[in-house]
């Protein structure tokens, strides 16, 4: 049995300030035995400075740390490992080419004395080792064909194979599909019960509230404090890691006039979705929902010319047939696309906010021969930071040194530029801090009134419900349900559980 | 945070007093330094590489990078000499007799189809721009050798040479074009659309594809640009040399990149301006001519050459470095713990 208020990690007084920011002022930090520990705040608030600095990356300014009750001084990576601390970070460190098995043994095969690799023993150790802490695996299967939450399994399964106690689990920047978060969590639970220690890190609440017992609040690199969780409910946690009231957005319905911007006509893409059929009205905001690997992305990705589009069905714009090529062709139409992946398609990063913003609508602002106005530009970019709130010290600023919040501002400035009669939103809030969000879907919400028709793609349940005007599920490709927000008894629970296939179930 | 974007601008513009510096330390270790005779030689020098470093600095906006121009630049000239001269010594020519005009035309032309066929074959084949354009080094050296069987052609006439011969009152015509080359190339990238479409091609190419740019169809656009301007860099090394050996213009491509590089061209793509080209190439042409003016032996020359590309590449590294955001470096500064 673990053994009761035994500190693993101790971390005294921890101050830490990087030029013109003090990231961590003086926070204290200890994590028992055998705990499952979350650590939260806004982006910015220093959770990953704490742990940089727990795992030997960053040098306190000041403060100790103490390991199993013995000071650290100075800790290092190498020191980190030898004393059992791991970080798992989202994006992974494993070899996706290569095996489960050779991932696990990675620098280390088990070699014959003649100095070939003996395959068949790496194999078996693999799954020996793997199977005693319960995970029964093809250990042949390539790491590139794994799912998100089975790569973290791996990595977790790797660090307790080099003896660590404690383990920090970094930041899911996407939400993983519920069964896999199960697995995960299942697992880190069983972890945990044998002794080892797990730092949790999320942007995701509901997460927290289920995995942890235990909760850190960061806020502005201080600490807040320590809570439990069953003495906290959601909306006290957001407000401690905010530290004012946040406003929670709600959407009033305006009244639409009925005139339809999309309609989806027997939308078909075999293996991908199937019979797709419903239209978007002007002014109106749908959701859709799935699991991941459902379709719903891949449908809207369809739309805007990401993919190849749909292989029958035909898709109609403002009343004449639609079929987008390429992205250039679909924003000329009057579509407008936020990806899921900001810093994968939304942003230049090395470029300033200014040529950010302006990005898609260059021809507009040229004359002929190619030349810009670089005066109009001017307004316009300070027209779209001043009506979004961007908070920039310059137009020239490199979009990379925004915050994530501010940086999906400017890419919703990028596509708001464009006039779009239809806005496509592939997880608009996904990887910014709680203000951010509500900020976010206020824009969304101005734009609905300008009569843009809005489709958000994403699995955040309780901001569909609050945001839309109707919700359509996805499961398997098809459309299996369609609720109206406006009917009272659409809740979040009914939208999950046709989200999990109960509708196709019966 | 804030320190970090200090030592980017730093970096970003580091060119500048480089040049100042070395400039004062030449003018002191020779008197002969800033003559007008020497500041001349200088600017001749610089010409034919800032016109390749330009044709460069476009492909590397792109993220892209064009190996092959020293042989597009030797391949284009040989062809232009090939098709004016007669055959047999000394000329080694073609017997085909093209005026001039004909042939400096014919010549461009060669140096735009090698681009289209890089970028052909990078864009449409999807092949890797190194493998591509370090093949197409190979190959259009190569054919310059059957082509020429290793022989030097001369006799070039007047109006070929011309532009890498001729002055204009004090000036060289050629130092004219090469300003004028980077004038244009500065425009285009600060003041049109086309120009934005490169950085954001070479910032991001997914994020340019879904604002609605063919990140394909720019760099294909940059090879051309490329191809052409090494040609008629060709036409203006072969005119100031007045002959066509075989080994023309060899080994310049670390010249050009370094000269790219150092002005503050990234590798990384998306990054650097003309301007900051322009004083790379500045830079190494001072370099050339202070260290030949110190009568420093050609071995030293080459080892100095063989630093510079590394100071210049240094520099890339730590804009790389100081450009990742703190998280991003910590993933990829811890392996496995």
């Amino acid at each position: 049995m673990v053994e009761a208020n035994k500190y693993v990690i101790e971390m005294h007084d921890i101050v830490k300030t990087f030029p013109g920011v003090r990231a961590l002022n003086h926070v204290d930090f200890r994590l028992k035995e055998g705990e499952i520990r979350s650590i939260v705040g806004k982006n910015g608030a220093g959770k990953s400075t704490l742990m940089n600095i727990l795992t030997g990356i960053y040098q306190p300014d000041q403060g100790d740390i103490l390991v199993k009750g013995q000071l650290i001084k100075p800790m290092t990576t190498e020191k980190a490992r030898e004393l059992g601390i791991a970080y798992v970070h989202q994006h992974s460190q494993l070899v996706p080419a290569l095996s489960i098995a050779e991932n696990i043994f990675l620098g280390d095969l088990l070699t014959e004395k003649t100095g070939f690799v003996n395959w068949k023993k790496v194999r078996t150790e693999a799954e020996a080792q793997l199977s005693e802490l319960g995970l029964n695996v093809d250990v042949q299967r390539k790491v590139e064909d794994l799912s998100i939450a089975e790569k973290q399994l791996l990595e977790i399964a790797k660090a307790l194979f080099a003896n660590a106690h404690t383990i920090v689990l970094d930041e899911a920047t996407a939400p993983l599909p519920k069964e896999d978060v199960q697995m995960l969590f299942d697992f880190v639970k069983r972890m945990s019960a044998q002794g080892v220690a797990f730092i949790y890190i999320s942007h995701y609440l509901v997460e927290v509230f289920e995995l942890c017992k235990a909760v850190t609040v960061l806020r502005d690199g201080k600490k807040v404090g320590d809570y439990y969780v069953c003495d906290l409910d959601q909306p006290e946690l957001i407000h401690l890691i905010s530290g004012e009231k946040v406003e929670k957005f709600h959407r009033e319905h305006h009244k639409l006039n009925g005139k339809k911007v999309l309609e989806f006509r027997n939308v078909t893409k075999s293996g991908h979705y199937e019979n797709i059929d419903f239209a978007l009205n002007k002014g109106e905001i749908v959701g859709i929902t799935g699991l991941e690997g459902s379709g719903k992305a891949k449908l809207v990705r369809g739309l805007f010319g990401l993919e190849p589009s749909a292989e029958s069905g035909e898709v109609v714009v403002d009343g004449s047939i639609f079929n987008a090529k390429d992205p250039e062709k679909a924003i000329n139409e009057g579509v407008a696309y936020l990806p899921r992946d900001r810093h994968g398609l939304g942003i230049v990063g090395a470029r300033p906010v200014s040529e950010n913003i302006t990005l898609s609508i260059l021809k507009r602002l040229a004359n002929k021969l190619g030349f810009l106005n670089l005066s109009k530009e001017q307004k316009h970019v300070e027209d779209y930071i001043d009506k979004l709130g961007i908070v920039t010290p310059s137009t020239n600023q490199r979009v990379q040194f925004l915050s994530g919040g501010n940086q999906q501002k400017v890419v919703f400035a990028k596509l708001a530029s464009t006039e779009p009669k239809i806005l496509l939103l592939n997880e608009p809030t996904q990887g910014v801090d709680v203000q951010a969000k509500v900020e976010i879907m206020k824009i969304v919400d101005q734009l609905s009134h300008q009569g843009v028709g809005v489709i958000i793609i994403s699995e955040e349940i309780r901001e569909l419900v609050n945001v839309c005007d109707r919700i359509i599920v996805i499961y398997n490709g098809e459309i299996v349900k369609e609720f109206n927000t406006k009917d009272r008894n659409t809740t979040p629970e009914k939208v999950l559980m046709a989200i999990e296939g109960e509708t196709k179930k019966k | 945070m804030k320190n970090r974007k200090v030592i980017i601008a730093l970096l970003d513009n580091l060119i500048w007093p480089l040049l100042i510096v070395t400039i004062i330390i030449f003018n002191f270790a020779s008197d002969k330094f800033l003559t007008t005779f020497n500041v001349t030689n200088i600017l001749i020098h610089a010409a034919v590489l800032g016109i390749l470093t330009v044709g460069q600095s476009f492909t590397m906006i792109t993220g892209n990078f064009d190996l092959s121009a020293e042989s597009s630049l030797a391949i284009t000239a040989l062809i232009g000499a090939w098709l004016i001269l007669p055959s047999g010594a000394p000329n080694f020519g073609g017997d085909v007799f093209l005026p001039v005009g004909l042939a400096i035309i014919a010549l461009l032309m060669v140096g735009v189809i090698a681009g289209w066929i890089n970028g052909f074959l990078i864009t449409k084949l999807k092949m890797n721009n190194f493998i591509v354009t370090l093949a197409m080094l190979i190959v259009l050296r190569g054919l310059m050798l059957v082509i020429s069987e290793g022989k030097t052609m001369t006799g070039l006439p007047d109006s070929f040479k011309a532009l890498g011969h001729d002055n204009l009152g004090n000036i060289p015509i050629s130092v004219l074009v090469m300003v004028i080359v980077f004038i244009i190339a500065h425009i285009i990238m600060q003041y049109t659309q086309f120009g934005r479409n490169l950085y954001a091609v070479g910032g991001d190419p997914d994020a340019a594809l879904a604002a609605g740019i063919d990140p394909e169809k720019r760099i294909r656009q940059v090879y051309l640009i490329s191809g052409f301007l090494a040609a008629l860099g060709g036409l203006m090394l072969a005119g100031r040399t007045g002959v066509i050996v075989e080994n023309m213009g060899s080994g310049m491509i670390f010249e050009i990149q370094a000269a790219a590089v150092i002005g503050g061209i990234s590798l990384l793509g998306g990054r650097g301006t003309m301007v900051g080209a322009f004083g790379g190439v500045l830079l190494l042409s001072v370099i050339d001519s202070g260290l030949s003016l110190m009568r420093v032996s050609s071995f030293w020359i080459e080892v100095f050459s063989g630093l510079i590309i590394l100071v210049a590449m240094m520099i890339d590294a730590q804009k790389v470095r100081y450009s990742k955001i703190p998280s991003a470096k910590n993933e990829t500064s811890i392996k496995e713990i």
